[in-house]
């Protein structure tokens, strides 16, 4: 069936009524120290009831003009009122006397310390302007990669003149954030062996926080997976900023040299490591495996359209179903399409509803 | 004629998208099988005052809204309009209106007017004129659609469609407007005639009983216009913005049902898929942003790359520009050249075989509830 037409769908329910509450893992409520509201929600408010309306509010909006509460993020209240009122477009957020709007859409806040995907947009004469998906770009200074061949060396002119070279306009890298600027601009460096430019794998962007989906911080944003039906391993590479890099592992020169051997001396290693780190060329990828790149790309779509959060131990769950998934499918273990109504069932699975 | 979305994508990735998509058959970035639609959601009637809406949305958040509006217009009398009405003109006289052949009979293409509004664009800005003129061509290319407009040999319809692109264009947004103007030309109703002949026009002000523009029970449909693009040799309908960053071509294929015109005389009441009769109105070439992405640099030409780059002082450039032209397996290059003919040929038999795309595609359009 080519294309598939629905009627519009009724309205989401809010994401405090569409988790169960006794969930506390899958709960984003808990995750930033608020308390369950657990309350349906409720008729409009109207100027005399005591209790805030919980629901989707936007800009303007006056939450509760009573004024045993006490406003957090996203409120404001106008002058010579008591009415608290939202300066975003949200969910209500209560924990205990304090409301807070938290946003459905928001750009990213870098934090120091954030492993962040990003984008090279624009070529200085000393750094690179990176597109995190924050509300400003990053500055990625020339000063803040390794530079090739490993050995600790000056930085000389010539590799301002080729700073090209290291990266282009659109090249995809892997970076942290080093420090932030008063203005929330961020710095961003890629000192580690495990940073660098991105290649042999798929991209896609998800929105960051906000509205329960997205990407949320967790112990671990970058790891390798066992991919099914006789893929290799799939590294995955989770941004903070909610950008996010599916590729196939490639074993770096310290595993290839095997396990017990790390001896080689930190400078050795380095060097080794970063005579790809610069490459645009893909090594070669087979077909099992870029047929489960593309299904782990379905997923992360799939559970951001439902509203679900990204993270390890989701996209693990995730993939798993699917896989099971496509096994009972009358179309066979190769069709990864996760879209629509298959992409419910998924997140109906995971939920457990 | 570029899409003008300005791709930023770095070579690898252009090169993995490249090499997923000519694999047969091809894995797409989102999973769908090469002829497969996003899944959409649609509604029509949403505008009150218009006498035909419909809203289309895709599950990205790209969304679409069409109004139709009608109006009563005088038909310009020419002193050759006997043969203008009755036999389509074809005179030498007709000054620059040399469209009005004698497939036309009757129509002028002035009785349509479409705008396209995309958000973030001027509307004189190319990309969207050419949307509009692509659009319009659809609808005008046989003069079918015009025919419909009249009233009476003194009296015309005049249509206006509004074409509203709501979210900013994630993708290239043809084949989301298409469908939906296709939807709201299918939900569009004109008052009911009263009068007769040539008097002049007068209606019955019972909405109820306005019958459609396009009825229900004939078999015609309005034009549908399809994106399709080729990467080798696979042909993928409906791509999507990073798919169309490595298209070899990218065509936009206007198709139409005409089953009940030429007078057929007998039109059975089943809407058969085996009773549509496909007309391909038009073909246009799309240039795509697959042309304008930045090479790859092949790793025996980067100059970080490898250990020999440890003290690389001396500029390499010169080499790096001969070895660009010769592809190297995994380096990105854009594609040169124009499409092969055998390509295009295979391109629009798919859309307009029996059982093909176009006819899914206008299958499920059908099948929206009209309210």
């Amino acid at each position: 069936m080519p294309i598939t037409i629905h009627p519009p769908k009724p309205p989401r329910p809010l994401i405090s009524d569409n988790l169960p509450s006794d969930d506390s893992d899958s709960d984003s409520d808990t995750s930033i120290g608020g308390v369950d509201l657990g309350l349906p929600p409720k008729k409009r408010l109207t100027q005399f009831t005591s209790s805030p309306y919980t629901g989707i509010v936007t800009p303007g909006e006056i939450i509760t003009p009573d004024p045993q509460w006490m406003r957090g993020h996203g409120t404001y209240i106008p002058p010579q009122t008591t009415d608290i009122t939202s300066s975003l477009a949200g969910t209500i957020t209560r924990t205990n006397k304090l409301i807070s709007v938290r946003p459905l859409r928001a750009r990213y806040t870098p934090e120091v310390g954030d492993l962040v995907v990003g984008r090279i947009v624009e070529v200085q004469a000393k750094r690179w302007r990176v597109d995190v998906g924050s509300t400003q770009l990053a500055s990625l200074p020339l000063s803040a990669i390794n530079l090739p061949g490993g050995i600790l060396r000056k930085r000389t002119e010539t590799d301002e003149l080729q700073i090209r070279t290291f990266f282009a306009e659109g090249d995809l890298l892997v970076a942290e954030v080093q420090q932030l600027f008063q203005d929330g601009g961020a710095v961003l460096h890629t000192r580690s062996l495990k940073y660098g430019k991105l290649r042999n794998g798929a991209f896609v962007a998800v929105s960051g926080m906000g509205g329960g989906g997205g990407v949320v911080r967790s112990r671990r944003q970058a790891w390798t997976m066992e991919g099914a039906n006789g893929a290799g391993q799939i590294d995955v590479c989770l941004g903070v900023n909610g950008y996010v890099w599916i590729s196939k592992h490639v074993e770096t020169p310290a595993e290839l040299e095997g396990g017990g051997k790390t001896a080689a001396g930190i400078t050795n290693m380095e060097e080794n490591v970063s005579a790809t780190m610069y490459s645009s060329q893909n090594d070669k990828v087979d077909t099992e495996t870029m047929r489960e790149i593309a299904r782990l790309r379905g997923v992360i779509t799939a559970l951001v359209e439902n509203g679900l959060r990204v993270d390890e131990e989701m996209l693990n769950r995730g993939y798993h179903e699917a896989v099971e998934m496509a096994m009972v499918d009358w179309n066979g273990p190769d069709d990864i399409y996760l879209g629509g109504e298959r992409g419910e069932m998924l997140a109906a699975a995971l939920t457990g509803k | 004629m570029a899409s003008q979305i300005h791709v930023n994508l770095s070579p690898a990735e252009l090169a993995y998208l490249h090499a997923s998509l000519s694999l047969t058959p091809p894995i797409r970035p989102d999973g769908r099988s090469p002829d497969q639609y996003r899944p959409l959601s649609a509604e029509t009637g949403i505008l009150p005052g218009t006498n035909g809406s419909a809203r289309i949305c895709f599950a990205d958040g790209t969304e679409a809204i069409v109004g139709v509006k009608a109006e009563v217009e005088k038909t310009g009398r020419r002193w050759d309009d006997d043969t203008i009405f009755l036999e389509g003109g074809g005179d030498d006289e007709e000054g620059g209106d040399k469209e009005k052949g004698s497939t036309q009979q009757g129509g002028n293409k002035e009785w349509v007017e479409l705008t396209v509004e995309i958000p973030g664009q001027r509307d004189d800005d190319s990309a969207t004129v050419f949307l509009a003129q692509m659009l319009s061509e659809a609808l005008l290319a046989d003069g079918g659609f015009v025919e419909r407009l009249k009233i009476n040999r003194g009296w015309h319809w005049k249509l206006y469609l509004d074409i509203l692109l709501i979210s900013p264009p994630l993708s290239y947004p043809l084949p989301l407007l298409s469908l939906t103007t296709h939807l709201a030309l299918l939900s569009t109703r004109l008052p009911r005639l009263k009068s007769e002949g040539d008097e002049d026009p007068f209606f019955d002000d019972d909405w109820a009983a306005a019958p459609y523009l396009y009825p229900r029970d004939k078999k015609a449909r309005p034009p549908v216009t399809l994106l399709v693009m080729a990467v080798g040799n696979n042909i993928i309908f409906d791509p999507a913005k990073e798919e169309l960053a490595v298209a070899d071509v990218v065509l936009a294929v206007s198709v139409a049902d005409v089953a009940d015109r030429k007078g057929k005389g007998v039109e059975d009441e089943d809407m058969d898929v085996d009773g549509r009769k496909l007309k391909l109105l038009s073909i246009r070439t799309v240039d795509p942003p697959s042309r304008l992405t930045p090479p790859g640099v092949p790793n025996a030409s980067n100059t970080a790359y490898g250990h020999a780059s440890a003290g690389a002082t001396q500029q390499k450039m010169p080499e790096a520009r001969a070895v660009e032209s010769e592809a190297v397996e995994g380096v990105w290059k854009a594609p040169r050249g124009g499409a092969k003919l055998a390509v295009m040929g295979a391109l629009v038999q798919k859309v307009l075989q029996k059982g093909g795309v176009a006819d899914e595609v206008l299958d499920a359009l059908e099948a929206v509830d009209l309210s």
